[in-house]
């Protein structure tokens, strides 16, 4: 089926009319000149691989769809979109319809008109009315269009109390509510999840007025993008189970804000009401998440309700954490702290900090002397190092894999560790024919992939030439490495540093695909570790593990990295964090900082592109924004850090490295040669053992530990996606 | 049909050449007939339509198929396909559509893909029997049509896609496709032409929307017969993703006759635009329902009375024709008395040609009660992918049923 | 220019109420004497915790508050705003925290500095 899917219809369909636009235009790099045809008497200019529909956007009308989707195939069975052709016998679905030239399309005319109504009055036949239980009352394309298309009174009498159609609710899972009375068989989900989730879950059976989508036996619909066909559902068909009959769309607070689940940054809308997140859902970024968002993206927002810190706390006699007052707290730290030397204090920052309370922190120690300031993601210091920022980002891009040809994907499993740059491989896959190889244990991916190995040996093989695949690499005219950030974890991760390195320049050199091509690419698994490294701050604890300090410092570090063993019996531990996990726990003063919902703040994801998140609620309790704790503290602690609002952290931020305050924009990293040439000076031995991707079966994703600090550490996402797991 | 032949007498005559263009004079105005039908006898195509004879290998050679196959193949496919436009045939299956071009559009410089012929033998439309009747008495003309069209078109393969419900059809299919691989005719080097070419017989599950094209290659792919969009068009993505044709059974048993004797023989017949000859299948009230040969543009009155014994109760006691399968409109008796049986003669009258399978009606019939089963039978197999169709036909269904109720009570 | 500035500054306003300073200062005196008389109903009115005495020191204050205001217009808006005080006073419109807001503000200040506006959450 995939195959076939990749051969039809899709890939095909570039060649004609109106498939998936972004794409299309990527890839075409000379567009035909445009024909001119006319939109209600109004002469429009088009390209002329575009539908009609496509065609009245373009002439500023908007036609009423329902199957039609910009990043799907078409269906074109609402019908929905029909609209009047001149010469044209009958309506025409303008979703499916190729422009033709001279084309006069009348999009208002009494028999569009009629059109349009009588396809309404058809769906409104077997949908339910039960609007007022539906939850998506207020944001239901179907209620939306009857409204403006639909006909004023209703012919419905159903005298003989035959009922409407009645379908029986499917369970695909926890996450997706089916109420499959409501389906207008618009076959979106379907399509969503057979073209770009890369799971063949959903489908119909019978025909006819018997037709019903689901999944025909029961079964989980076992996708780590399935919230997303709640967003493209048109009616209340399928729903957010976590959502339902919580919040109503015209009652709450819509926020634009950016997602920390992983490390791409995907654009999302914090829906709030009444200091409380009800939802999250996508905004739209063509260069990063399109309108996709993963599941724990969508869903972890349950994990802001729970076990949260919301007050000061401090080890009392007994040794058990009380809640206090700030000023209690902020004098113990002070008690500890102001006899020590500045190399008796240490801290770790967490996967979701972000780079103000990093900078903060980073300024905080460096007035009390410290240079031991590290993140809990490891990445190898040898060599260049972090000292080049081309060496820890996705330097290609989120966006280039669409004009990759070759993509070697070494021991990552993005479909996992970023679900919705994995949908972006799929894509490029189906569309433009990319080539997927694998070095590492073979993950689950949603595309044929060629496995070449597990041994990191391998990487040099490709290197020397040994291996076939590097003929293949160098015939690519736009090659991709991929490296996964876990695989620099590794005792040997210098030497797999070096030979990724070293792999991508010969690549680049054999291949010719030219200098402003960026074949190396590292996919980061937390939100918070470009910007750390931009500010920075030391990959991995090896500092302090071999200096252990007296005060440490977590900036919500719950990965247990370093643990109490790891330290002298006497030392203080300060947590500064949203959530009470690991790092709370063997911590002596705990200071409740914000999630980051709660906080106008700054990360910057795997292709070094600076976004913010936006305030959507205020912290719980007694809880502060990260780096206001921190500089409160400084001013207790004597080291007062010089600023005191927003806008001065961030003239701070550009100060260290501008680039994080270039909100939007990605900042490109270079000397890719320089790096290569640094690192063949490492000296360390590529092992035997295999390379593997953290995360590998759907259950990991939702129970990830090691990547996910403790946001969705104690979801009940988590306990209800126990089901996925055991499947 | 008392002298029916064995082997046509016009083969025999043209022996050593298989083209024999100056036995009908090209048309012109001047010359245009206006009476058409019936039906000479050494112009039938299908010279065991009633089953009288062998309709194995052996009978089947006997009546002149596999004749001469060889050397059609070995014209090459421009030939065939001059042929084929020549003699103005028009797609058998009901719309109509004009098979040389069809064919033509499989002209197009191979990307590497196998091309394929699919036959569509997923005869379902109400009324209509013309195609069973080809594969249960003639499966051999129907075979050496593939490899004929299909050598037309460069493709490797065909698929004959059988209704499900056509059981015994599809045993003799099978039998006579075993026959031809045996003899050589199909498979490697099929008739010694060295062209290869394989036959493969697929049943269907019995849906009626599975005779439409891209849904019946759905199905041949083996998922749920559902329509798909078009374009791309299976000329360009077909079946399994490869370029396809998809022909009526009657359109492709009939080119390897149109080969042999000239594309100018079959364009003799018919009107213009409407050339040939065709099956016609006449049920309803009438005295002899039967499948006959006719030429085209044939009149429907002539059609009837001469073939069909006649509409019970005399020609005054019709009520309405339903002139080419269920889906096309109904013709009131007004109509009726005139009409020809042709593509554009019934267009003109606003219905269509179809299958060429008159449903007759005479004034006993309740016509209301009639429609209201054929929506009956529209519901049950609508495919149930656009809106209009999916609701609009139950409704219409629900619509009918209480009328046809009411008539009942008044 | 010039010319314009001078035509502003002796340009004739219409009066309010009052046409020169002896009539802004009888009306001003009449408000002071018709609110010292009211003081002690209101005081017992509202049941306030405060003397007759505070009272009339409290609105000897109020008016002194103002007294660098030459402008009679303004003399006359500010006396008309305090009689209708008064009525809404005498009348008993106001309430007991209306009157004792005289004499106590209710609002803390907002604290300026990082850390007190740290720790009480005004951020």
């Amino acid at each position: 089926m995939a195959t076939l899917l990749r051969l039809w219809p899709l890939k095909r369909g570039l060649g004609c009319p109106g498939f998936i636009g972004t794409l299309a235009s990527r890839a075409q790099s000379t567009a035909p000149e445009k024909i001119e045809i006319f939109v209600n008497d109004k002469p429009v200019k088009v390209d002329p691989r575009s539908t009609v529909l496509q065609a009245c956007a373009e002439g500023g009308v908007q036609i009423p769809r329902f199957c039609f989707h910009e990043r799907l195939s078409i269906a074109g069975n609402c019908r929905m979109c029909l609209v009047q052709v001149e010469g044209s016998p009958k309506p025409v679905a303008s979703c499916a319809m190729p422009v033709m030239k001279g084309m006069k399309i009348k999009t208002d005319s009494p028999d569009t008109r009629k059109a349009r109504e009588g396809v309404m009055e058809f769906l409104l036949v077997n949908h339910p009315l039960d609007c007022p239980i539906c939850d998506q009352g207020g944001e239901c394309d179907l209620q939306d269009q009857s409204m403006n298309y639909g006909s004023d009174r209703s012919r419905f009498t159903d005298m003989e109390f035959a009922g409407k159609r009645a379908v029986e609710d499917k369970n695909i899972g926890p996450l997706v509510k089916t109420i499959m009375t409501r389906c207008i068989h618009c076959t979106r989900c379907i399509r969503f999840a057979s073209e770009v989730a890369g799971v063949e879950d959903l489908g119909t059976t019978g025909r006819g007025n018997d037709m019903v989508v689901g999944t025909y036996v029961e079964k989980l619909f076992k996708s780590e993008l399935s919230g997303n066909v709640i967003d493209l559902c048109p009616v209340g068909a399928l729903t957010s189970k976590p959502y339902a009959f919580t919040a109503r769309p015209w009652e709450t607070r819509k926020i634009e804000s950016v997602d920390v689940m992983d490390a791409l940054g995907s654009n999302i809308v914090v829906s709030t009401r009444g200091g409380e997140v009800m939802r999250v859902l996508p905004r739209i970024h063509e260069d990063i998440n399109e309108e996709w968002i993963s599941d724990k993206t969508r869903f972890a927002y349950d994990g802001l309700k729970r076990q949260r810190l919301v007050t000061p706390m401090a080890k009392n006699a007994q040794g058990q954490l009380v809640s206090t007052e700030w000023e209690e707290a902020f004098f113990r730290i002070v008690e500890k702290t102001v006899s020590l030397s500045g190399d008796q204090i240490a801290a770790i920052a967490g996967g979701h900090c972000d780079a103000e309370a990093l900078v903060a922190l980073k300024d905080i120690l460096n007035k009390l002397g410290s240079e031991a300031l590290c993140t809990e993601e490891v990445f190898p210091m040898d060599a260049a190092g972090t000292d080049l920022r081309s060496n820890y980002l996705m330097n290609g891009r989120i966006v280039g894999v669409e004009e990759a040809d070759k993509l070697l994907l070494i021991g990552t499993n993005p479909r996992y560790e970023a679900p919705v740059f994995n949908a972006k491989i799929r894509k490029s896959w189906i569309h433009n024919d990319l080539d997927v190889a694998v070095i590492g244990q073979q993950p689950d991916l949603t595309y044929e992939c060629e496995h070449l190995g597990e041994s990191p040996k391998l990487i040099q093989d490709l290197v020397d030439g040994k291996h076939p695949y590097s003929k293949v690499l160098a015939g690519a005219k736009k090659p991709m490495i991929i490296v996964g950030s876990a695989m620099f974890q590794r005792a040997d991760g210098a030497a797999v540093h070096r030979a990724v390195s070293s792999l991508a320049q010969t690549v680049r050199a054999k291949s010719g695909c030219g200098e402003d091509w960026r074949v190396l690419n590292v996919l980061h698994r937390v939100a918070s570790q470009v910007a750390a490294l931009d500010l920075g701050y030391k990959a991995g604890v090896e500092v302090i593990r071999n200096n252990p300090p007296k005060v440490l410092f977590l900036l919500g570090a719950d990965d247990n990295t370093i643990t109490r063993d790891d330290l002298p019996k006497d030392s203080f531990i300060v947590y500064i964090g949203s959530h009470g996990d690991n790092g709370a726990s063997m911590a002596d003063v705990v200071l409740p900082g914000a999630a980051y919902t709660e906080k106008n703040s700054t990360y910057v994801n795997t292709e070094g592109r600076a976004q913010q998140t936006r305030l959507a609620v205020t912290p719980p309790g007694m809880a502060r924004e990260d780096w206001k704790i921190i500089r409160a503290l400084s001013e207790i602690l004597g080291v007062t850090l010089p600023y005191d609002d927003l806008n001065e952290v961030r003239e701070r931020l550009e100060e260290v490295s501008p680039n994080l305050t270039r909100y939007g924009d990605v900042e490109e990293a270079n000397y890719f040669k320089q790096s290569e040439e640094l690192a063949k000076g490492i000296k360390q031995q590529l092992s035997d053992q295999p390379l593997t991707p953290p995360q590998l079966a759907l259950k990991d994703f939702y129970m990830t530990d090691a990547d996910i600090t403790s946001i969705t550490d104690n979801v009940a996402l988590r306990e209800s996606c126990h089901g996925v797991g055991q499947q | 049909m008392a002298n029916v032949v064995k082997v046509s007498p016009f083969l025999r005559t043209v022996s050593g050449r298989i083209i024999q263009t100056s036995v009908v004079p090209v048309r012109n105005a001047s010359t245009e007939k206006k009476v058409f039908g019936p039906l000479k006898d050494e112009d039938r195509i299908f010279t065991n339509l009633y089953g009288r004879h062998d309709w194995r290998l052996k009978g089947a050679m006997k009546r002149g198929d596999w004749y001469k196959t060889k050397e059609i193949i070995l014209k090459g496919h421009e030939w065939i396909q001059g042929e084929i436009k020549k003699s103005g045939l028009r797609g058998r299956g009901g719309a109509g559509f004009p098979t040389g071009m069809k064919w033509s559009f499989m002209n197009k410089p191979s990307d590497g893909r196998p091309k394929y012929l699919v036959v569509n033998a997923d005869e379902g439309e109400p009324g209509t029997c013309k195609d069973r009747e080809i594969m249960r008495h003639d499966p051999h003309k129907l075979i050496e049509g593939c490899l004929v069209a299909g050598s037309a078109m460069g493709a490797c393969a065909a698929y004959i896609y059988i209704r499900g419900e056509f059981y015994n059809e599809a045993s003799s299919m099978q039998i006579a496709i075993k026959e031809a691989y045996e003899a050589g005719l199909i498979g490697k080097n099929a008739c010694g032409s060295g062209y290869d070419f394989d036959v493969y017989l697929h049943r269907g599950a019995g849906a009626y929307i599975c005779g439409e094209e891209t849904s019946l290659i759905e199905s041949l792919e083996g998922k749920a017969g559902k329509p798909r969009l078009k374009p791309p068009f299976p000329a360009d993505v077909g079946v399994f993703g490869c370029p396809t044709t998809v022909n009526n059974v009657e359109t492709i048993a009939v080119s390897p006759t149109i080969c042999r004797r000239g594309g100018d023989w079959f364009g003799s017949l018919g009107r213009t635009r409407n050339q040939g000859q065709k099956l016609f299948n006449i049920s309803g009230h009438v005295n002899n329902p039967c499948t006959v040969e006719e030429e085209m543009s044939i009149s429907m009155k002539e059609l009837i009375e001469r073939h069909a014994g006649g509409v019970i109760g005399g020609w005054d006691n019709l009520l309405a024709v339903i002139p080419g399968g269920s889906s096309t409109p109904v013709l009131p008796k007004s109509v009726c008395d005139d009409v020809m049986m042709d593509f554009d003669g019934l267009v003109e009258k606003q219905s269509a040609l179809g299958t060429a399978a008159l449903i007759v009606m005479d004034k006993s019939a309740d016509i209301v009660n009639c429609i209201a089963r054929l929506m009956e039978f529209y519901k049950h197999e609508s495919c149930g992918q656009c809106t209009p169709c999916r609701e609009g036909v139950g409704w219409m269904n629900s619509i009918l049923q209480r009328f046809d109720n009411m008539s009942v009570l008044c | 220019m010039a010319s314009k500035i001078v035509r502003t500054g002796v340009h004739q306003v219409k009066p309010i109420l009052s046409l020169d300073r002896t009539d802004a200062r009888r009306r001003v005196l009449n408000l002071y004497k018709a609110w010292f008389r009211q003081v002690p109903h209101i005081v017992f009115n509202f049941d306030v915790p405060i003397t007759v005495n505070q009272g009339r020191q409290k609105i000897r204050e109020q008016f002194l508050k103002n007294r660098h205001v030459t402008d009679i217009r303004t003399i006359d808006m500010l006396v008309i705003k305090g009689q209708m005080e008064l009525v809404e006073t005498v009348k008993l419109w106001k309430q007991k925290s209306h009157i004792m807001r005289y004499f106590k503000e209710t609002h803390n200040p907002r604290p300026s500095d990082f850390l007190s506006k740290f720790y009480d959450g005004y951020m």
